[in-house]
């Protein structure tokens, strides 16, 4: 080695490191590549949807992943910079706008925008049409047909305490919170401290029966056997049930919520237009219907859906018939007050 | 050891003032910059108050300290508290006798199993927990161990129980203890001990007259080391316990996730964080008288 490190080099290197990242940054600031930060639940796009828009459009899409909903929000809301785009479930959407975290879209601009089913279309929780639906899906039971004698029916039997340490329950206030008032046929929009009290009974009696609150890894605990009833969602099981065909879904005759995830546009982009195109070629019948038949959610987009597999598009579980969708409600639009006291609900059963 | 030494002193650069000066800059920005500046913006932002949906609004007020004094939280402080304090038992029990055989037993193997010791901290403790998910899940590794050699007929669910949290807990923080332990051990003067045995001492009298009081010091600051950070732990249970056992760090880590309530969370941080500096205050109270 001819070159030796001496202490006077070190030193200046060590002076001169902690200006990197403002030269990387100021790099960064003057890079006018074609690119789109699009932030996104793991599992929730097709393989080769991404690819065949950089191919076709020659836009870098930078892909990155939450596991939690919670977690992607404290993340956006602590000033996480640089995202463009995100994928958010329907009641964060009036709250994205309350804090300044999103810009409306600019739907009308949208050439594909009309590819939407009428009934997705100014939904009550965004009259203005500020963000774009890209899947729908239900909340219901999973469970392992081979561990239950006869499969669940209702969202009672997660309370039954034959099941007791075999059920997982999503770590989730909406979810969690939603049902309890749905079992109790209490009014989604209530704001009676005594409905609440109610609710949280509930919840804190099941609590010696769940093995899990789990968002996330409740499915690996399914398949593994650690858990054979769970509280789930839709599509994510049925990606699971393709490699694990023991694991069924099941709509609770109680009924259900039918839930909007929705493409969000993110205060600050700067990547606005190609931002815009990539919405725009997510819209696009035939791309839309390869993306839900490999997330295996239901698709909101109207066009799309006599491209979808036709198995999944009959498959009650993906795609509600008429008659069940009675028992489906969207999630309720809560205001501030209706949201702090599920949110402290919820928290007082985690407590408790 | 020497090498380390040598490295330092190099960096040190023989204690020239200015150098050490401009040395300890980085710690000194370090601290300030991570660790003084976060902490007084908790502080501040617990006086705060929690508007609609979750945005901060800037008011002074107490109500956040108010809440968290409510006894529907005592369970939770004693839940964490027992839990710090088995991790910190069982860390003593199993990390002594481990920092006694690496001080007067382990030769020239010393530096490689003080290295393996280290080895767990290379990787990020979740990798860990997930793994230590496979080890213990119905279908895992302990599992199909036992029903193997015939121990057990029906796999146990060691996951989400206290046991897994323990196991947890004591993996993740064992060297925290073993390493002052070993620290302390190492300075016991051998002639002091060889002094007891010509005095007539057995092993074992030796052991718990000489060697013993005169380590006490690696074992209060292995036991501190452990069980403070032991209280704060939200990722443990996270992962491998349960939603009976919920600790102080998950109440803390949900009113910033999922509760949206920051001003609480900061409060409920700033009064663990008065606890913590209480608490190490009276350590080294006691450690001085």
């Amino acid at each position: 080695m001819s070159e030796k490190v001496t202490r006077r080099g070190f030193l200046k290197a060590a002076v001169l490191a902690p200006l990197l990242p403002a030269f990387l940054d100021a790099c960064r600031r003057a890079d006018d590549r074609r690119v789109v930060n699009f932030f996104n639940w793991s599992n929730y796009i097709g393989k080769d949807t991404l690819p065949d828009f950089t191919k076709r459009d020659g836009i870098e899409v930078r892909y990155d992943l939450f596991a939690d909903e919670d977690e992607m929000f404290a993340k956006l809301r602590a000033g996480a910079k640089g995202y463009d785009l995100v994928v958010i479930g329907d009641y964060l959407i009036p709250r994205f706008r309350a804090l300044n975290l999103s810009d409306p879209i600019p739907t009308g601009a949208l050439k594909n925008i009309n590819n939407l089913s009428a009934r997705f279309r100014r939904p009550e929780y965004d009259p203005e049409e500020g963000s774009v639906p890209y899947m729908w899906g239900t909340t219901g039971i999973a469970y392992n047909k081979k561990k239950l004698k006869k499969p669940p029916t209702s969202w009672w039997d997660l309370w039954d305490e034959k099941y007791k340490d075999r059920v997982s329950m999503l770590d989730n206030v909406r979810d969690c919170i939603g049902v309890a008032l749905l079992m109790l046929k209490l009014p989604a929009t209530t704001r009676d401290p005594e409905h609440f009290r109610k609710v949280r009974e509930l919840l804190v009696k099941q609590k010696p029966l769940v093995k899990q609150y789990s968002s996330s890894s409740y499915l690996n605990s399914l398949v593994s056997g650690e858990i054979d009833l769970a509280m789930t969602w839709s599509g994510y099981l049925f990606q699971t049930a393709r490699e694990n065909p023991d694991l069924d879904y099941v709509i609770p005759k109680e009924g259900t919520h039918l839930w909007v995830d929705s493409l969000t546009m993110l205060r600050g982009s700067r990547h606005r237009a190609d931002t815009l195109r990539l919405i725009d070629y997510l819209l696009e019948p035939e791309v839309a219907a390869a993306n839900a038949n490999s997330v295996r959610y239901a698709s909101p987009n109207e066009k799309a859906l006599k491209f979808v597999d036709p198995v999944l598009l009959k498959d009650p579980r993906v795609y509600p018939t008429g008659a069940m969708m009675k028992n489906l409600r969207l999630n309720a639009v809560l205001d501030p007050e209706q949201s702090e006291l599920w949110n402290q609900t919820w928290a007082d059963v985690k407590v408790a | 050891m020497s090498s380390l030494n040598r490295a330092l002193s190099w960096l040190l650069g023989g204690r020239k003032p200015l150098a050490s000066h401009l040395l300890l800059a980085p710690a000194t920005l370090w601290l300030i910059f991570l660790l003084v500046i976060p902490a007084g913006g908790l502080i501040i932002l617990s006086f705060a108050k929690n508007g609609p949906y979750g945005a901060i609004v800037w008011e002074f007020s107490l109500q956040n300290y108010a809440r968290a004094f409510d006894h529907k939280y005592l369970p939770v402080l004693f839940r964490t508290l027992a839990f710090a304090a088995a991790t910190t038992l069982t860390c003593l029990v199993a990390g002594y006798p481990l920092a006694y055989f690496l001080t007067f037993r382990a030769g020239r193997w010393r530096n490689a199993l003080l290295v393996g010791l280290m080895v767990p901290f290379w990787s990020s403790c979740l990798v860990a927990y997930y793994s230590w998910m496979i080890v213990l899940g119905k279908e895992g590794l302990l599992n199909s161990a036992l029903i193997r050699f015939g121990f057990l007929s029906e796999p146990i669910g060691f996951l989400y129980t206290p046991f897994a949290i323990l196991l947890g807990l004591v993996y993740f923080y064992l060297p925290f203890t073993v390493l002052p332990l070993y620290a302390s051990l190492e300075k016991v003067p051998r002639s002091v001990i060889e002094a007891a045995y010509d005095l007539g001492a057995d092993r074992w009298t030796a052991f718990f007259r000489v060697t013993l009081p005169l380590s006490l010091p690696g074992v209060v600051a292995g036991c501190v080391l452990t069980f403070i950070p032991c209280l704060g732990d939200f990722l443990t249970v996270e992962i491998l316990g349960g939603p009976r056992y919920y600790l102080l760090g998950n109440l803390i880590s949900n009113q910033f996730m999922m509760a949206q309530d920051w001003p609480f969370g900061s409060a409920l941080t700033t009064l663990l964080l008065i606890g913590l500096v209480g608490g190490l205050w009276l350590y080294q109270a006691w450690e001085k008288a």
